[in-house]
């Protein structure tokens, strides 16, 4: 079974036999979802309608067992590394904290459960100081609050979907597609776990390294707790227990154009190997709107290069209306989680150095929220 | 096994604070302080005290014939020196900086000049078997998109553009890494970040405690600073004393908080000027002379932060912090940064 699994190049372009394994090393998102093989390992997975009926997602009697194009098939099965829980950064219960007075006519737009859950965030910050390590300032994130929660309610209109499988503590990683010019998306999600879960958690946003250039933009970020994404960085967030939001596809994804509208771009596996490396869940996420909020007509890349910019697009306003182009259409968002992905029960840390199984792995992730995108557009 | 000490700077403020932590100790035997200025008020009772447990010296550190002298004179013979701590020269607070001030050798400053002396008299010294050195977490690289929490393997600085303070720092770092691993000699490295003392006093940071006057800082920064107490620093040297570990450590308070809230806790507010306004003043500091301000006016300290991993620390020598850092009303009313027990 495993032979079936190694095809070379030569042989994969031609016939049926290469129809058979076209997926193998190649695009995944070439061809139809039904005719890839790899659907069998999403079923192992967990993402198919039908949920698997087994103690483990990834045990299967013998009999039953589909192909499995792990690179490393013949490698022997880690055992499962359990999550040793150190102190963590937690919040407590949404019960058990107490309703703060609302400061200024903007957080009296507020209602109670949001400025509760908004004061139960000052227990991220390690006793009675202002700001953690990272930056985070949870007195920043409360001023900062109405407006993005007025965005979430009244602009993009957010439909939250299955957020019960949001884990309710210890660390995870939620992964989900990037688009839209600007991180409103990653800003909806943030606000969507925070308001979907009990106690409530700040999903910490994994940003670009580029972000800590840009004058206002890298403090800001860190005040409302993003995270520069560096291994260092993201494992000592995970060792707290913290949440972390990433987005693979880095500016690729935002830097879409209109025809390759909700097409997830070339996934990064860094957050592979930190997944294996701590032993956390990954939480697939599906972000649907995001990539209509700004449709890009045409990025001028060469110019952008040039200028030092990421991207240098033309949409519909932009650059027409000038700044004012660059305000989302107030379209409707939908955040759908996907049930986790536990590879560490399978992989051990010592599995994040096989660069094939994290390019595998990787690769399932990204089909995850693709799946998740698709069937709920 | 009881020691006998020298410490260097041992008039300045971190100096004074470990002289008199050791001298408390009961595992200390001897301690031989050496500084430029007149012993300390505080040592006066010290210095008559019973056995004669505390000599005071005063010394020109950056100058080789004094320091040669002191190595081979017969009273620091007769004391059998056996530890050498180091302490940076960090002046008095809100002080003029040093480095640069009287160069010995072109190009060396006088911190990296008594680092070279105090090193090479130790290693030429047949008793001394332990140095203790503090240096700076500013040798750490500081680039966009660096890591939140440095570790002792993280790279150093070692752009040909870093201020001068940072680089007499670097450089300062690296003539003790060098001997780390030297079987005749213990060579232990704290590397501290800034260091606060009681009273709103900040040591060792290149932008706060080297320039007199206003701050600055480029518009749309405000990195991160990693704080240290100076009585924590105290009791890691103390903690490295009685180790005798090789080795590099950082050393950190828990807290960190954004440069313009510790330039306001310090009592001089921050001024956010454009980033390249800052860079071309710093430029013509530069050429009219100014070194020593350049590092106060540029530099990646001044855009992106840090914290220090002091988990090595924690494990080898058994530090943990123990002080906190944070403001407390002075007695003229005035809210005023402050260490107090954790």
């Amino acid at each position: 079974m495993s032979g079936e699994t190694r095809v070379p190049e030569d042989e994969r372009a031609s016939g049926a036999q290469a129809r058979k394994f076209v997926a193998l090393g190649s695009d995944p998102f070439e061809d139809a979802i039904e005719t890839d093989p790899f659907l069998d390992g999403l079923s192992l997975l967990g993402l198919e309608p039908a949920p698997v009926p087994t103690a483990s997602r990834f045990e299967r009697p013998a009999a039953e067992a589909p192909v499995r194009p792990v690179p490393s098939a013949a490698r022997p099965q880690s055992a499962p590394t359990p999550i040793l829980r150190r102190h963590w950064s937690s919040t407590p219960p949404l019960a058990e904290v107490e309703l703060p007075e609302p400061e200024g006519w903007l957080e009296r737009t507020l209602g109670p459960e949001e400025r509760r859950r908004l004061a139960a965030l000052t227990h991220l910050v390690e006793g009675e100081g202002a700001y953690d390590r990272f930056g985070f300032a949870p007195e920043v994130i409360k001023r900062a609050f109405p407006f993005f929660f007025g965005l979430y309610k009244l602009w993009f209109r957010v439909e939250s979907r299955d957020p019960q499988n949001l884990p309710a503590e210890g660390p995870a990683i939620l992964v989900g597609n990037h688009g839209g010019l600007l991180p409103f998306d990653a800003a909806m999600c943030v606000i969507d776990v925070l308001m979907h879960t009990d106690p409530p958690r700040l999903a910490r946003t994994i940003v670009d390294r580029w972000a800590g250039t840009l004058p206002w933009v890298n403090v800001f970020y860190a005040r409302v707790g993003q995270v520069i994404g560096t291994r260092e960085n993201f494992a000592d967030l995970l060792a707290d227990g913290q949440l972390l939001l990433v987005f693979p596809e880095g500016m690729d994804g935002m830097r879409k154009t209109v025809t390759q509208r909700y097409r997830l771009q070339r996934f990064r596996v860094g957050f592979i190997e930190q997944a294996l490396r701590q032993s956390v869940p990954i939480v697939p996420i599906g972000i649907i709107g995001s990539d209509d909020q700004s449709p890009i007509l045409h990025d001028f890349r060469p110019l952008a290069r040039r200028l030092g910019l990421p991207v240098l697009p033309i949409t519909p306003t932009f650059p027409w209306l000038g700044p004012l182009g660059l305000v989302p259409y107030p379209v409707r968002y939908r955040i759908v989680y996907g049930e986790p992905l536990n590879f560490h029960q399978r992989f051990g840390p010592e599995d994040a150095g096989d660069s094939r199984l994290v390019q595998y792995l990787a690769k399932q992730v990204r089909r995850a929220v693709q799946l998740l995108v698709d069937r709920n557009r | 096994m009881s020691r006998r000490v020298l410490i260097t700077h041992a008039d300045e403020p971190i100096g004074r604070r470990l002289t008199k932590t050791l001298y408390h100790d009961e595992e200390v035997e001897r301690i031989v302080a050496l500084g430029q200025g007149r012993p300390p008020r505080s040592f006066d009772s010290f210095l008559s005290g019973p056995g004669r447990r505390l000599t005071y010296a005063r010394i020109d550190l950056a100058k080789h014939r004094p320091v040669t002298d002191l190595f081979h004179s017969p009273s620091l013979r007769e004391a059998r020196i056996d530890s050498v701590i180091h302490l940076p020269r960090h002046g008095p607070p809100s002080a003029p900086p040093t480095t640069g001030e009287r160069p010995l050798v072109a190009g060396v400053a006088e911190r990296t000049a008594e680092a070279r002396l105090v090193l090479q008299h130790c290693l030429e010294s047949g008793g001394i078997r332990n140095l203790i050195a503090v240096g700076s977490a500013f040798v750490y690289r500081l680039a966009p998109g660096n890591s939140n929490r440095f570790t002792e393997e993280s790279e150093l600085d070692l752009d040909p553009e870093v201020p001068p303070e940072i680089r007499s720092w670097i450089d300062c770092d690296m003539i003790f890494h060098g001997e780390v691993h030297n079987e005749n000699l213990d060579v232990t490295l704290l590397r501290v970040p800034t260091i606060v003392a009681s009273g709103g006093y900040v040591f060792m940071n290149p932008s706060l405690s080297s320039a007199r006057g206003p701050r600055v800082r480029p518009l749309g920064f405000d990195p991160m600073c990693s704080l240290v107490s100076d009585k924590d620093v105290v009791r890691a040297v103390r903690l490295a004393l009685h180790a005798r570990r090789s080795g590099i450590f950082n050393i950190a308070g828990r807290e960190a908080i954004p440069f313009s809230v510790l330039a306001r806790w310090t009592g001089t507010p921050s001024w956010p000027i454009p980033g390249s306004l800052l860079r071309a003043v710093s430029r013509a500091v530069e050429l009219v002379g100014g070194e020593d301000v350049r590092s106060a006016l540029d530099g990646p300290h001044l855009r992106f932060g840090f914290t220090l991993d002091t988990s090595r620390a924690e494990h080898q020598l058994g530090f943990r912090p123990g002080y906190r850092i944070g403001l407390s009303r002075a007695g003229d009313g005035k809210l005023r940064i402050e260490t107090a027990p954790a």
